[in-house]
C-alpha cells in the first residue's frame, strides 16, 4: 500500500501504472464498507418481517435474567438486540432517532435503509464512487420530502375524527390492534388535554402520564381526568379511603419523631424520663397534625424521605383519626407533575402549611382495582393541562406491548400538533415518491440519474414488505399499485384485510405527515453515513 | 574488555537504518491512515473503542482519531502530538498536517535509500520550508480594511473549512451561523462565550443561532417561569443543610422537645442564609448544588426563580456572560456582583424545557443549539463546528487569506521547484522532493473524490505556470477551476502551521539514528 501512494504521490510518474495500483489500494476500504453494509442489512432484514398490520411479533429473551418480551416494535426489538457491529449499532441509533423525532414508523426507517443499502451495494459494485451516491441520496431525500408535502392532506386540530383514524392507524400494526378503536380515542384526548393554548404547537408528551396496572383486559384502559396513584391509601388505624370535596396538600416534610442533621442522641437516665419522652413524640406529632387539620386539609401526599420516615404508624394513627386520607411514598420526580395537576403547591415546612396552597378536587377516593388499588383523585379543580391513562392488561407482556402502542399513539397524535397534515397510509406514499423520482431521474445526466433511479425503486420495499407479511402476492400488488398511481390515484395504497389496491382515504387509513418525512431524511442520512465510512479504527 | 550488554535485560535498542525505518513506516502507516479524510469528499472513519460500553464513534476529523489511537511506534506518536498542537493552535488542518509529513517522510526514505545523508536531507527540506513560506506570504490576501469583503471572506473559509465534514450539505447555512457567532466575539479568541448546545432529534437544518445563554436545567417547582431584567446570582454553596464539619460532633439531650427545637433551629439557620440571600435584591439564584425542597419553597414564597445542581461548568460560562461572580458567602451583600439580563423564560427545544438567559450583560456571548437525526451525527457536528469557529477566530486576529482546493501548494511547489533549479549540490534533490510532497497534498484530495489525480495534477501545474493564476481542484465538478470565482479559501495562519509544523517534524524524525525502549519498571514484588 505504501508504494501504492509513494506512486500516486510522485505526479510525475508514469500514469498508466499508477491507475492499476490505486485499485489495489482501495480494495480493503471496499472491504470495510461491505461488511458494513451487510451487517446492516442482516439487522435491516431481521425486523422486515414485523412491518404493516400483519407483521409478525418477535420475542425477545434476555440471556442473563432470562426476561421475555413480546413486541412488534421495531425500536424495542432492536434496542434489545445485543449488536456488537459498529454498522448495526448505529442502526439501533437511527430507529431511536425515529422514535423521539416521529414516534411511529421506527420498523419502516429500518427497512427503508436497509433497501437503501441493498441497492448502494449494486450501485458500489459497478464502480460509482460513494460520494456521488452519498450526494444523489441528499438530493433525492430533499426532492422526496417535497413530494410528500405535495400529496398531504392539511387537518385541523378540532377535526377530532381524523386524529383518530391516524392514532387508529399507527395501532393497527401492534398486538393489541383490536383495541385500536378504545385505545386511538384514549391517545387523541389525552393529547389534545394536554395541549397548552399558549402554544398550540408544543406538547409535552411528559404531561400524559401511563399508570399500568395488572389485571382486567385492555378493554378496561381508560383516560382519568384528574390523578391516579399506583398505591394504596393509608389503612392505619382505619383511616378514610374515600374523601368528598378534598382538600388537597403536597407535602414535602416529615411527619415523625423530630430528627436533626447534626448527630444526637437522647440520655434517657430513668424510667420516669422514658415515659416522658414518649409522651412528647406524642405531643409533637399530634401538635402538627392539629396545625395541618386546622387548615382544612383532608387529603395529604407525602413525599418519600431518604434521611427519615417520612410517616410513622404513630402519625398515621393520628392522621387517620383525623379523617385525613393519607397518601406516602410519592416520588420527588413527581411532584411537579402532580402539583401541575393539582394546581397547588407543595408544602416543605409545617409552619407553612397554608389554605391557598392546598389543592381542590371533588372526590379522592381508594379504588380496588385487580389485585391491588389505587388512588384516584377527580374532578379538580382548575385542574392543570395534564392527563392520565390507566392501562389494564391480562398480563405483564400485554400491559406492557399496550403501554408501547398508546406511546406510538400518543406520538401520532402529538406530530399532528407539531405538523398539521396527514398522508394516506399503506404503502401509497412510498409509491408514489418512488414513481415520481423515478421519473424526474429521467430529467437528469450522468452518474446521477443512475442513481436516483436505482434509490427509487428501493423506495418500493416498504409496499412490497406490507404486500408480502400480510401473505399476499408481492409482485402483483406492487404492480397494481403502480399501475394505479400512473393512473392518478395518488391515495391508493394497499387494503392489507381486503387483499387489494383501494383508497387509503376512504379506508381511514392515514398517518401523520412527519412519521414519512421524517422515516426518508433520517434513512438516506443513516445510509449517507455508511457509505462514508471507509475504515474501522479500534481505539481505547 | 567488550561491553556485552549496556542496557538492562528487557530494554532494546535498534540502530542506524533499521531505526530510521521503523520510524519511517510508522509515520507512514499513521499518514495512510488518516490520508482517505482528507478534503471535501475524504471519507470518515468508525472509531470503536474496546473499552466498556464498545462505543461507537464515526468522524471524519484527524485529530478526533489520531487522539484516540493505539500507537507504540515512536515515530508515529510524533505525529500525532503534531497534530494535537495544530488542533490546539489554529484548530483545523490536523489531518494535512500529519499527511505533510508523512509525504515528506516518504520523500526522504527515497532520498535516504539513493545515498544521500539525512542531514543534507534536512538542510534542503528547511530552505525548501523557508522558500514555500515566503511564496505563502507574498501571495496572501488581507481583506482587513473593506469589512463587507473581509465578512465574505470568512464565509468562505467556514465553507471550505466545513465542506469536509459531515456539515457539508448545509454549509452555507452553518458558516453563516460560525461566522455570526465569531464576529459577535469582536476579536476576542474565547471561545468559551460560544455554547454548543446538542440535542437529538429534528435535522441538521433546524440548528440555530441564539443571543444569550442557554442553561440545561429546569425551574424550581412554583416559581416563575418568567423574569424580566433579571439580577441573578450566581452561587455554589449548600443549600440542602450547613453541616458541622468536626469529626464526631453530636449533641446529647434528655427530651423530644430539645430534638425539636434543634430541627427548628437548622431550619431556622437555613431560613436565614435564604433571607441573606434574598437580601441581595436578586429575582433569580442559580447554585451548583443541590437545592432542598425547603429552602426551594422559601424561595417560591419569596417569588425568586432557583435553579438547582447547574454543572460546573454550566455556572462558569453563566457567570462569564452575564458579568457575575460565583458566591459562596453571602454576609455582604454589597460586595458580590450580581450578573444581569434582560429576561429568563423556559423554553422547549425538542421534546426538553431549557431555561433561556437572553440579553445578557456580555453581548459577546451566544449559544449555537445543534440538532440532528443522532448523537454520532451531534458529535461530529460539533466538532466540525469546533474546527470552523477556531479558525474563523484566528483569521479574525490574522486577516490574510489564501485560496483553498490545493492552490497554496501548487503555489508553494512552484516556487520551491525553481529555487531547487537555482541550489546546486546534493540539497537540490531534498528540495525537488519537498516540491513533490506539496504535490501530494492535490493528489490525494483528487484520488480521494475518485478523480483522475495524474491528469488533473498535470493540468494544475500547467495552469500554475501562468503568472497569478487562481486555479485549484474543483471536486465537485471534476476539474481545474478558478478558486477566487468558486470562494474557496483558507485561513494563511492555517496552511503556515501546517507547513511549518510537518516540516519540523519530518525533520525530527529524520534527525533519528537509534531507537532505545527502556525496561518498563518492575512492580515490587509484595509478597
Amino acid at each position: 500500500m505504501a508504494a501504492a501512494t509513494a506512486a500516486a504521490a510522485a505526479a510525475s510518474a508514469s500514469s498508466s501504472a499508477r491507475k492499476g495500483e490505486t485499485y489495489t489500494d482501495t480494495k480493503r476500504r471496499d472491504d470495510v464498507r461491505m461488511a458494513n453494509i451487510l451487517a446492516a442489512r442482516a439487522v435491516a432484514d431481521a425486523v422486515r418481517t414485523s412491518l404493516g398490520p400483519r407483521g409478525m411479533d418477535k420475542m425477545i429473551a434476555s440471556a442473563s435474567s432470562g426476561d421475555v418480551v413480546i413486541t412488534n416494535d421495531g425500536a424495542t426489538i432492536l434496542q434489545r438486540m445485543s449488536l456488537l457491529q459498529p454498522a448495526a449499532r448505529m442502526l439501533v441509533d437511527l430507529s431511536r432517532s425515529q422514535d423521539s423525532a416521529a414516534g411511529d414508523g421506527t420498523t419502516s426507517v429500518v427497512v427503508l435503509a436497509g433497501s437503501l443499502l441493498r441497492r448502494s451495494l449494486s450501485l458500489l459494485s459497478s464502480g460509482l464512487h460513494p460520494t456521488s451516491l452519498s450526494d444523489a441520496l441528499h438530493r433525492l431525500s430533499l426532492r422526496a420530502v417535497d413530494a410528500l408535502h405535495a400529496m398531504s392532506i392539511p387537518l385541523d386540530l378540532s377535526d377530532r375524527g381524523s386524529l383518530v383514524k391516524s392514532a387508529a392507524t399507527a395501532l393497527s400494526s401492534k398486538v393489541v390492534s383490536q383495541y385500536s378503536s378504545l385505545l386511538a380515542p384514549i391517545a387523541v384526548d389525552a393529547v389534545l388535554a394536554a395541549l397548552d393554548p399558549a402554544h398550540p404547537d408544543l406538547v409535552d408528551l411528559r404531561d400524559v402520564r401511563v399508570v399500568k396496572k395488572l389485571g382486567g383486559t385492555v378493554d378496561d384502559t381508560e383516560l382519568v381526568r384528574g390523578l391516579v396513584f399506583d398505591k394504596k391509601a393509608s389503612h392505619a388505624a382505619g383511616g378514610p379511603t374515600r374523601v368528598e370535596n378534598a382538600k388537597i396538600a403536597v407535602v414535602q416534610f416529615q411527619i415523625s419523631p423530630p430528627k436533626t442533621d447534626i448527630e444526637q442522641s437522647v440520655v434517657v437516665s430513668d424510667y420516669a424520663q422514658m415515659d416522658r419522652i414518649l409522651r412528647e413524640e406524642r405531643n409533637y406529632i399530634l401538635g402538627m397534625v392539629k396545625k395541618i387539620k386546622a387548615t382544612g386539609c383532608n387529603v395529604l401526599l407525602i413525599q418519600k424521605s431518604i434521611l427519615r420516615d417520612a410517616v410513622t404508624d404513630l402519625s398515621l394513627h393520628y392522621l387517620a383519626k383525623a379523617k385525613i386520607l393519607v397518601v406516602k411514598d410519592v416520588e420527588r420526580d413527581d411532584i411537579e407533575f402532580i402539583t401541575k395537576t393539582l394546581n397547588c403547591l407543595p408544602i416543605a415546612n409545617i409552619e407553612h402549611f397554608r389554605e391557598d396552597k392546598l389543592g381542590h378536587a371533588d372526590l379522592v377516593e381508594e379504588v380496588p382495582v385487580g389485585d391491588g388499588r389505587i388512588v384516584k383523585i377527580t374532578g379538580i379543580k382548575d385542574m392543570g393541562r395534564t392527563a392520565t391513562v390507566l392501562v389494564r392488561g391480562s398480563n405483564l407482556l400485554v400491559i406492557d406491548e399496550a403501554e408501547r402502542s398508546l406511546h406510538d399513539a400518543l406520538c401520532v397524535v402529538r406530530c399532528l400538533v407539531k405538523k398539521r397534515f396527514l398522508i394516506a397510509g399503506g404503502g401509497a406514499p412510498e409509491i408514489e415518491m418512488s414513481m415520481q423520482l423515478a421519473a424526474w431521474a429521467k430529467e437528469l445526466q450522468g452518474a446521477e440519474s443512475y442513481c436516483i433511479k436505482e434509490f427509487a425503486e428501493a423506495l418500493e420495499v416498504i409496499p412490497y414488505t406490507l404486500a408480502e407479511n400480510a401473505g399476499l402476492n408481492p409482485i402483483a400488488i406492487v404492480t397494481e399499485l403502480r399501475n394505479q398511481h400512473a393512473k392518478g390515484e395518488i391515495n391508493a395504497g394497499i387494503n392489507v384485510r381486503k387483499g387489494q389496491i383501494t383508497n387509503m382515504l376512504e379506508e381511514n387509513v392515514v398517518q401523520p405527515l412527519l412519521v414519512s418525512t421524517s422515516a426518508i431524511t433520517l434513512a438516506t442520512e443513516f445510509v449517507r453515513m455508511i457509505l462514508k465510512i471507509d475504515d474501522i479504527v479500534t481505539v481505547r | 574488555m567488550a561491553v556485552e550488554r549496556l542496557l538492562k535485560d528487557e530494554a532494546t535498542e535498534e540502530k542506524g537504518d533499521r531505526a530510521r525505518m521503523a520510524s519511517f513506516i510508522g509515520a507512514m502507516a499513521i499518514a495512510d491512515l488518516v490520508k482517505t479524510t482528507l478534503g471535501p469528499k475524504g471519507m470518515d472513519k468508525i472509531l470503536q473503542s474496546t473499552g466498556r460500553g464498545r462505543n461507537v464513534t464515526v468522524t471524519n476529523d484527524g485529530a478526533t482519531i489520531l487522539k484516540a489511537l493505539h500507537i507504540d511506534n515512536p515515530a508515529a506518536k510524533v505525529l500525532v502530538d503534531i497534530s494535537k498542537v495544530q488542533d490546539d493552535e489554529v484548530g483545523d488542518g490536523t489531518t494535512s498536517v500529519v499527511v505533510l509529513a508523512g509525504e515528506l517522510l516518504r520523500e526522504a526514505e527515497k532520498l535516504v535509500n539513493s545515498k544521500i545523508h539525512p542531514m543534507t536531507i534536512i538542510a534542503g527540506y528547511r530552505m525548501a520550508a523557508e522558500c514555500a513560506r515566503n511564496a505563502l506570504l507574498e501571495k496572501a490576501m488581507d481583506n482587513k480594511q473593506d469589512p463587507e469583503k473581509f465578512k465574505s471572506d470568512l464565509l468562505n473559509i467556514a465553507m471550505t473549512t466545513l465542506s469536509s465534514k459531515i456539515l457539508s450539505q448545509d454549509k452555507e447555512y452553518f458558516a453563516k451561523l460560525a461566522v455570526d457567532a465569531v464576529l459577535r466575539l469582536k476579536g476576542s479568541t474565547n471561545l468559551e462565550a460560544i455554547q454548543i448546545l446538542k440535542k437529538p432529534g429534528g435535522s441538521l437544518k433546524d440548528s440555530f443561532l441564539d443571543e444569550g445563554f442557554i442553561l440545561d436545567k429546569k425551574i424550581g417547582i412554583g416559581q416563575p417561569k418568567r423574569i424580566e431584567n433579571a439580577k441573578i446570582l450566581v452561587a455554589n454553596t449548600a443549600m440542602d443543610t450547613d453541616k458541622v464539619k468536626i469529626y464526631g460532633a453530636r449533641v446529647r439531650v434528655d427530651s423530644m422537645t430539645k430534638v425539636a427545637e434543634i430541627e427548628a433551629a437548622e431550619k431556622q439557620k437555613m431560613r436565614e442564609k435564604v433571607q441573606k440571600i434574598i437580601a441581595h435584591g436578586i429575582n433569580c439564584f442559580v447554585n451548583r448544588q443541590l437545592i432542598y425542597n425547603f429552602p426551594e419553597e422559601l424561595f417560591a414564597d419569596a417569588g425568586i426563580l432557583a435553579i438547582e445542581h447547574a454543572d460546573f461548568d454550566g455556572i462558569e460560562r453563566l457567570a462569564l456572560v452575564t458579568g457575575g461572580e460565583i458566591a459562596s458567602t453571602f454576609d455582604n451583600p454589597e460586595s458580590v456582583k450580581l450578573g444581569h439580563c434582560k429576561l429568563i423564560e423556559e423554553i422547549m427545544i425538542g421534546e426538553d424545557r431549557l431555561i433561556h438567559f437572553s440579553g445578557c450583560e456580555m453581548g459577546q456571548a451566544c449559544t449555537i443549539v445543534l440538532r440532528g437525526a443522532s448523537q454520532h451525527v451531534l458529535d461530529e457536528a460539533e466538532r466540525s463546528l469546533h474546527d470552523a469557529l477556531c479558525v474563523l477566530t484566528q483569521t479574525v486576529n490574522d486577516s490574510r487569506v489564501l485560496l483553498g482546493g490545493g492552490w497554496p501548494e501548487m503555489v508553494m511547489a512552484k516556487e520551491v521547484d525553481e529555487l531547487a533549479r537555482r541550489t546546486p549540490g546534493k540539497k537540490s534533490h531534498a528540495i525537488e522532493a519537498f516540491s513533490r510532497a506539496l504535490q501530494a497534498i492535490p493528489t490525494i484530495i483528487a484520488d480521494n473524490a475518485g478523480l483522475d489525480s495524474a491528469d488533473l495534477i498535470s493540468q494544475l501545474r500547467a495552469e500554475h505556470h501562468k503568472e497569478r493564476s487562481t486555479s485549484g481542484i474543483d471536486v465537485i465538478s471534476g476539474g481545474v477551476g478558478d478558486m477566487e470565482k468558486l470562494g474557496i479559501s483558507e485561513s494563511f495562519k492555517v496552511k503556515q502551521a501546517v507547513l511549518l509544523s510537518a516540516t519540523e517534524a519530518a525533520e525530527m524524525i529524520l534527525r533519528v539514528d537509534e531507537i532505545i525502549t527502556c525496561a518498563p519498571r518492575k512492580r515490587e514484588d509484595r509478597m
